[in-house]
């Protein structure tokens, strides 16, 4: 589903240019669930916001679904993104102003759904995330990782068909990191393609295959068996 | 996207920064504010003016003979016969001329303020009522043959006589040291109608009036004619009248484009009136201007501030599926609701605020619909218009760039 070659990102920084993307060739299938490794710098995010259809890039071939994605406009780019793509940011990037429900509502609302339908699908969303008893909570009202689990209900609350995840345990404790990492794993298990990016080999073990990076450029695919996260109630 | 989203989404910023939001629209408050005064307060003003002369009559036309060196001789008797004869639209013509006096009776002697002029006088005369109450007023044969006749009116006849009765009584009229023995024909509706008895009205004067010819045999200064008042059929005939009379008068005394003899109007005066006031109306209108300009700018610069605090969630909403004419709508509709609260606070105070000035001028403030849609779409336009550059700003971002802003 997601297709590209031979990618090239150059950033000219006054006479400097640096190759964030080196022709950078990559499949992922549907139902995957893939980390992309390497070190600071390496081009992991670079590469997360092409894919996310976030940035442009300026040689090679993006196919998403088939689709030839630099043909696209602006507001087709916006309407791709707000159906097939589900976005979780390091720092949660949740509307300050509104409430729980709210935010996740939110690209339903830049999906023209009707209001009924928009809250059931995001209260269903929250459920998921196990966060369905604090809907009308504000956002500062909310710990980290709870805020975290809104964004991911945020992300698949339009059933988009791939989720991307840029550090989303960065700014988290290791034991709200566990609670994060196991949501991404169900999630998986129900069908949802999932890319992550992440710069701890701890957390590339959870997921089924790790890419890895270094100056812009592919050095490894492997597969692996995830580790698994012991059932736990979140609270 | 929903309007009632972004409607929500609006206000909700817009009051997360109360202080904030409450000083950027001091200004459009400001401007508004005034508007609405100036408007309620000038109708108001316009609308007294225009009554007041109305009342007066809007049918009057003032005629002068304006020439220093030939004083009293530039309008004659013949001239108003042939300006009645010759001009269709006239209804009454006469002398309007006043002098002050001293009338006397028997028994009582006051002060008086004495019209004169012919029968017609009673008709365009402002000093006198034109409806009798006893006998009939002078008429042209009493002024051909300089009758001494007098018509006073029931204020007077009370004060000289102690009633209204005086029909035929003979009155003592003195003017620049001119005594002349009058006979009273007729009785007049006093001003002070029910009023009268109400206070002391010893102290004003009497109203009186009679033939200019009678007056002029005595008192030769006051023979001449210098102001005459002509009144026609309706307003419109005004400037047509004006003019003929002008040129017919000029023609006749061979005065042509000598520019002796002058037209003037109620009309003339109120519009007049009417441009000073507007002048004045437009000064502040002017003011108030600077004041929505200010405000204006304002409003852009606190947009663009909140623009760039909210970079971030720009680039999010913009991943999340926003459009750039998504993000534009959001933060135009912020800046026109931001204005438009202003220009409703402005229009509240406004209207308390022509309530206090026209309470103070003892005028009535007319705040017409007109008027509150007026301010209404102008905030509007002052939230489109100043708003529209940063909305730009704010929709234009790359969602890359603005998500990557710290
Ligand atoms: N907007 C930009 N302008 C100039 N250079 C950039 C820009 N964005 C990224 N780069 C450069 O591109 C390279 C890759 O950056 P990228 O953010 O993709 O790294 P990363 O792998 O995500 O690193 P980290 O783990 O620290 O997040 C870096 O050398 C960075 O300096
Ligand atoms: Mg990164």
């Amino acid at each position: 589903m997601i297709e590209i070659t031979d990618i090239e990102k150059i950033y000219k920084m006054g006479g400097e240019t640096v190759r964030a993307l080196d022709k950078v060739s990559l499949k992922i299938q549907e139902g995957e669930f893939t980390s992309i490794m390497g070190p600071s710098g390496s081009g992991k995010s670079t590469l997360m916001n092409i894919l996310g259809l976030l940035d442009r890039f300026d040689n090679g071939r993006y196919l998403l679904n088939g689709t030839d994605v630099s043909d696209l406009s602006d507001a087709e780019l916006a309407g791709i993104r707000n159906k097939e793509i589900g976005f979780v940011f390091q720092s949660f990037n949740l509307m300050a102003r509104m409430n729980v429900l709210e935010n996740v509502m939110l690209p339903l609302v830049y999906g023209k759904v009707p209001y009924k339908e928009r809250r059931r699908r995001a209260t269903e969303a929250l459920e998921k995330v196990g966060l369905g008893n604090r809907l009308e909570h504000l956002t500062n009202e909310i710990s980290g990782g709870q805020k975290q689990r809104v964004a991911i209900a945020r992300a698949i609350v339009n059933e988009p068909s791939v989720l991307m995840a840029d550090e989303p345990t960065g700014n988290l404790d290791s034991k709200t990191t566990e609670d994060i990492m196991r949501i991404f794993q169900e999630l998986n298990e129900e069908g949802t393609t999932i890319v992550m990016v992440t710069h701890e080999p701890e957390m590339a073990e959870y997921t089924k295959r790790i890419v890895h990076f270094r100056d812009g450029v592919m050095k490894k695919d492997e597969q692996l068996t995830p580790k698994q996260i012991p059932k736990r109630e979140v609270e | 996207m929903f309007i009632k989203e972004n409607l929500k989404m609006a206000i909700d910023s817009i009051f997360a920064n109360k202080m904030r939001s409450f000083l950027t629209m001091l200004g459009i408050i400001i401007g508004i504010a005034s508007v609405i005064a100036i408007l309620a307060v000038g109708n108001g003003a316009a609308d007294e003016i225009t009554r007041t002369f109305s009342d007066i009559g809007a049918t009057t036309i003032s005629l002068n003979a304006n020439d220093p060196e030939q004083s009293g001789d530039l309008i004659s008797n013949e001239d108003l016969n042939v300006l009645r004869d010759s001009i269709d639209e006239i209804r009454y013509i006469s002398p309007n001329e006043t002098t002050s006096g001293n009338i006397s009776s028997v028994d009582e002697s006051r002060q008086a303020v004495i019209s004169y002029g012919t029968p017609d006088l009673q008709f365009v005369s402002q000093s006198m009522s034109s409806t009798l109450v006893e006998g009939r007023y002078f008429n042209q044969v009493d002024f051909d043959e300089s009758q001494d006749v007098i018509v006073i009116d029931e204020d007077g006849a009370e004060a000289l006589f102690g009633t209204t009765d005086v029909i035929g009584e003979t009155l003592r009229v003195t003017v620049a040291q001119s005594q002349m023995n009058l006979r009273i024909v007729g009785v007049v509706e006093g001003s002070f109608g029910d009023m009268q008895g109400a206070f002391d009205t010893s102290q004003i004067p009497l109203f009186a009036a009679m033939p200019q010819s009678t007056l002029g045999n005595q008192v030769p200064q006051m023979a001449g004619m210098d102001t005459v008042s002509i009144e026609v059929e309706s307003t419109d005939q005004i400037d047509t009248v004006s003019s003929q009379v002008v040129r017919l008068l000029e023609l006749r005394n061979n005065a042509v484009g000598d520019n002796v003899y002058n037209a003037t109007n109620f009309l003339q005066a109120l519009d007049q009136v009417n441009n000073v006031l507007s002048l004045f109306i437009n000064f502040i209108a002017a003011v108030a201007a600077i004041a929505l300009l200010v405000g204006g700018i304002g409003v852009m610069n606190i947009m663009l501030v909140s623009v760039t605090e909210r970079t971030r969630e720009i680039g999010t909403r913009k991943a999340l599926g926003a459009t750039t004419r998504t993000i534009l709508v959001q933060f135009l509709m912020e800046s026109i609701i931001l204005s438009l609260i202003g220009g409703m606070i402005g229009l509240t105070l406004g209207i308390i605020l022509s309530n206090i000035i026209a309470g103070a001028l003892d005028i009535v403030p007319i705040i017409t619909l007109g008027s509150v849609a007026l301010v209404l779409l102008f905030s509007t336009a002052v939230g489109v218009f100043f708003g529209i550059y940063p909305a730009r700003k704010a929709a234009r971002l790359n969602p890359i760039d603005a998500l990557r802003y710290e």
